[in-house]
């Protein structure tokens, strides 16, 4: 009877210890990103127009690796990418004004422009960076100084915008 | 008395031998990583949220156990990924961007906040699925490449 009273007690314990046992289980998931190489833009050459003379209208071909205006952009390797441009009506010097206009623009994956590809500044382009991650955006354009065009140094800002 | 005490032993091995993840209806518990966390492509000081409704992108864990089973879920949740040279990348998990969903009440999927344990009710089929979203956060300076981390949902069901 004392041995039955034993079992019974260890029976419930284990009864007991089974019933209040928490079974848990888990499992993992991975959260993945791609960094991609931040865009890098430098305004590498001026758009140089020289000397002009009053009357003369004057043209920079973007396809001048000498007087074309030239930025340098590096980024993600083989990644498309939009360029907009901000592009001015005019040069000024002090209360002076120049028109310009007529711009061209050229985009090639290497500074001596092999394999360019023309396009309109006005709209835009749509290029990608090369497989090194890079690429050059020439800018041309014409300069149309009036016959009593007042004599200095004219300037003005091309901004160029470049994003994924 | 000897028959019963014998009774007693061989009730005492078989509970040492049953495994702890079978319930009370010998149904195991089943937890599965479905599907990870895809942020995609970012860029440098962009921060990029997936949110827990993105069917595409959001993280899924699929439950199965006995039906009515109370259960609480927690999740080891990491801070940052790991990326290339040991790089990290900040991640960030907000109050609601964890998700409940039984397929009985598709319709009230439930959200709640995965950095605390949520405490529920498996439906009468003893199944769910439970969506993770989160907010990526790259530095201005963050070095490209591929980032991972691990994300672990423990499942315990309750006595």
């Amino acid at each position: 009877m004392r041995i039955s009273k034993l079992s019974l007690a260890v029976l419930a314990l284990v009864i007991s210890a089974s019933a209040a046992q928490a079974q848990t289980n888990n499992a993992s998931i991975t959260a993945t990103a791609a960094v991609q190489t931040p865009i890098n833009v430098v305004g590498a050459q001026q758009l140089n127009f020289g000397n002009v003379f009053p009357g003369v209208n004057k043209t920079v071909a973007a396809t001048d690796l000498t007087n074309a205006g030239r930025f340098d952009v590096t980024g993600q390797a083989s990644t498309p990418v939009t360029l907009t441009f901000t592009l001015p009506a005019t040069l000024s010097s002090g209360a002076n004004t120049m028109p310009i206009d007529t711009y061209t623009g050229i985009s090639a994956a290497t500074s001596a422009q092999t394999g360019g590809v023309a396009f309109n500044p006005v709209t835009g382009a749509n290029p990608s960076l090369s497989g090194a991650g890079a690429l050059f955006v020439w800018i041309g354009a014409r300069v149309t100084p009036a016959t009593n065009q007042a004599q200095g140094t004219y300037t003005a800002n091309v901004t160029m915008t470049v994003v994924y | 008395m000897k028959t019963l005490t014998w009774l007693v032993i061989g009730l005492a091995l078989l509970e040492a031998t049953v495994p702890p993840v079978l319930g009370a209806q010998g149904k195991p518990l089943n937890v599965t990583g479905v599907r990870g966390i895809t942020f995609g492509v970012v860029f440098p000081g962009v921060p990029r949220v997936v949110l827990r409704t993105d069917a595409a992108n959001a993280g899924q864990f699929d439950i199965g156990h006995a039906k009515f089973s109370p259960i609480q879920i927690t999740f080891v949740l990491p801070a940052v990924m790991t990326g290339p040279a040991r790089a990290t990348m900040p991640l960030v998990f907000g109050a609601n961007d964890a998700r409940y969903s039984s397929p009985e009440t598709i319709t009230s999927q439930v959200g709640f906040d995965p950095r605390v344990p949520y405490a529920t009710t498996l439906d009468k089929n003893g199944r769910a699925a439970v969506f993770i979203g989160g907010r990526a956060q790259p530095l201005s300076s963050q070095r490209a490449g591929n980032y991972t981390a691990t994300i672990t949902m423990t499942i315990t069901v309750l006595p």
